[in-house]
């Protein structure tokens, strides 16, 4: 998406246009969509828009919710918005944006997190006690099974490794490591850093073994 | 019958048949070869020049000295695997009919080599995966696409992980935000706290 200010906001004019009846079932649904979720089918609303209505309505109503998180908007710029094109139904926009705005928050942060070509989606973990092998019969040998998912260019893969006792020191060595710079940055960023640019801050670290 | 050092199940025949070749050597000449086979089963290369002038007394020929080397190779990889005492392995060897000075000879090498032998073999055990290394780094996003006012902290990992094949690593790289790395680092130091108490 370009970076929206609300002169980008021409878009939404058709969503003026199209709400022929309003439904806030239907911005539910279009949040839902946008955090994730199912999101609406053209099929539920095909007695109510044509199809270029509908995906005219669709767009605008993602445009709108994203603009405003984006912007971290307040009501009244939103509804200024709205009455300038015309919208009626800007209270009950108004309350499915407050309703759901830290979740519309959450799925941006997301997807910020993600423009990166490869992210942790879910992880599992497994203790286990390696009883024998055939190199030696008595092994007793603590492992950790560590399953990763990484989605890589929408494409999730597990990662699997195997760690002793040695092993998971080193990790959580590092993680720790990462961890403590990563909470005295959080408090510290917040206080010094205004908002402007696409910059990032680097602080780099690791272990071999 | 059978034999602690085999696991206790019968000692295999060719093993059986090759205990006369060893007995061949003279007993000074086999502590050598097994101060030998010993550093090839600790991976620290066997000198095979040396293996022959050792054998060369003995007359053996390369058949006997493969022969001999392997058998040597199963008597100590096996006692170390069962964690067979040397004074037992003596006296499985003597039963076995090696004589008493080539017996005492072997089990005083594998007697100082015991538990060095017994830590090789526990880390040549199979594992999959091993964690070779780790790298980290810290990023602050401050804006993006996306949002205007980001000020997270994203963290992100290259984990080394041993490779299928031998000797090959496989590396992955990928970014975790602060709240999924702090679970995953909380889950960890739970599983590292049941894996110390596991001791």
């Amino acid at each position: 998406m370009a970076t929206g200010d609300y002169v980008g906001f021409g878009v939404i004019t058709v969503c003026s246009i199209s709400i022929k009846c309003y439904n806030p079932y239907l911005c539910h649904r279009v949040v839902d969509g946008l955090c994730g979720q199912q999101p609406p089918t053209r099929a539920d609303y095909s007695s109510t828009w044509t199809l270029e209505e509908w995906t005219e309505l669709n767009n605008s109503l993602i445009s709108l919710f994203r603009l405003a998180v984006y912007n971290n908007s307040s009501d009244e710029k939103v509804v200024a918005v709205l009455s300038s094109v015309g919208n009626s139904h800007t209270d009950a926009v108004l309350s499915v944006l407050r309703a759901r705005r830290e979740e519309i928050h959450t799925a941006l942060l997301n997807r910020t997190n993600s423009i990166s070509f490869a992210t942790l989606q879910d992880f599992d973990w497994q203790l286990k006690l390696a009883i024998s092998s055939d190199k030696m019969a008595s092994l007793h040998i603590p492992l950790l099974s560590l399953g990763l998912s990484v989605k890589e260019n929408g494409i999730l893969r597990p990662v699997a490794m195997e760690m002793d006792r040695e092993e998971l020191n080193m990790l959580l060595g590092s993680l720790d490591a990462a961890n403590k710079v990563e909470i005295t940055l959080h408090l510290n960023c917040k206080q010094i850093f205004g908002i402007t640019g696409n910059e990032s801050i680097t602080i780099c670290g690791g272990t071999s073994a | 019958m059978r034999f602690r050092f085999c696991g206790d199940l019968d000692c295999p025949d060719w093993v059986l048949a090759e205990i006369s070749t060893l007995a061949r050597l003279s007993s000074v000449k086999m502590k050598l070869l097994c101060a030998q086979v010993l550093k090839d089963l600790l991976g620290e290369g066997i000198d095979f020049d040396k293996v022959t002038k050792l054998t060369a007394d003995a007359k053996f020929e390369s058949g006997d000295i493969k022969a001999g080397v392997a058998v040597l190779s199963f008597i100590f990889s096996s006692a170390a695997k069962y964690d067979v005492d040397s004074e037992s392995l003596s006296s499985e060897l003597q039963q076995l009919g090696l004589p008493k000075e080539h017996t005492t000879a072997l089990c005083k090498s594998y007697e100082d080599k015991h538990s060095v032998l017994q830590d090789r073999l526990r880390a040549t055990s199979l594992r999959l995966g091993r964690l070779e290394g780790v790298s980290w780094r810290v990023d602050y996003t401050l804006s993006s696409s996306e949002l205007q006012e980001v000020n997270e902290p994203l963290i992100k990992l290259k984990l080394q992980c041993q490779g299928a094949m031998p000797g090959s690593t496989e590396t992955k790289v990928f970014s975790i935000s602060a709240d999924k790395f702090r679970v995953l680092l909380a889950e960890l130091k739970q599983a590292q706290a049941m894996m110390n108490a596991l001791q």
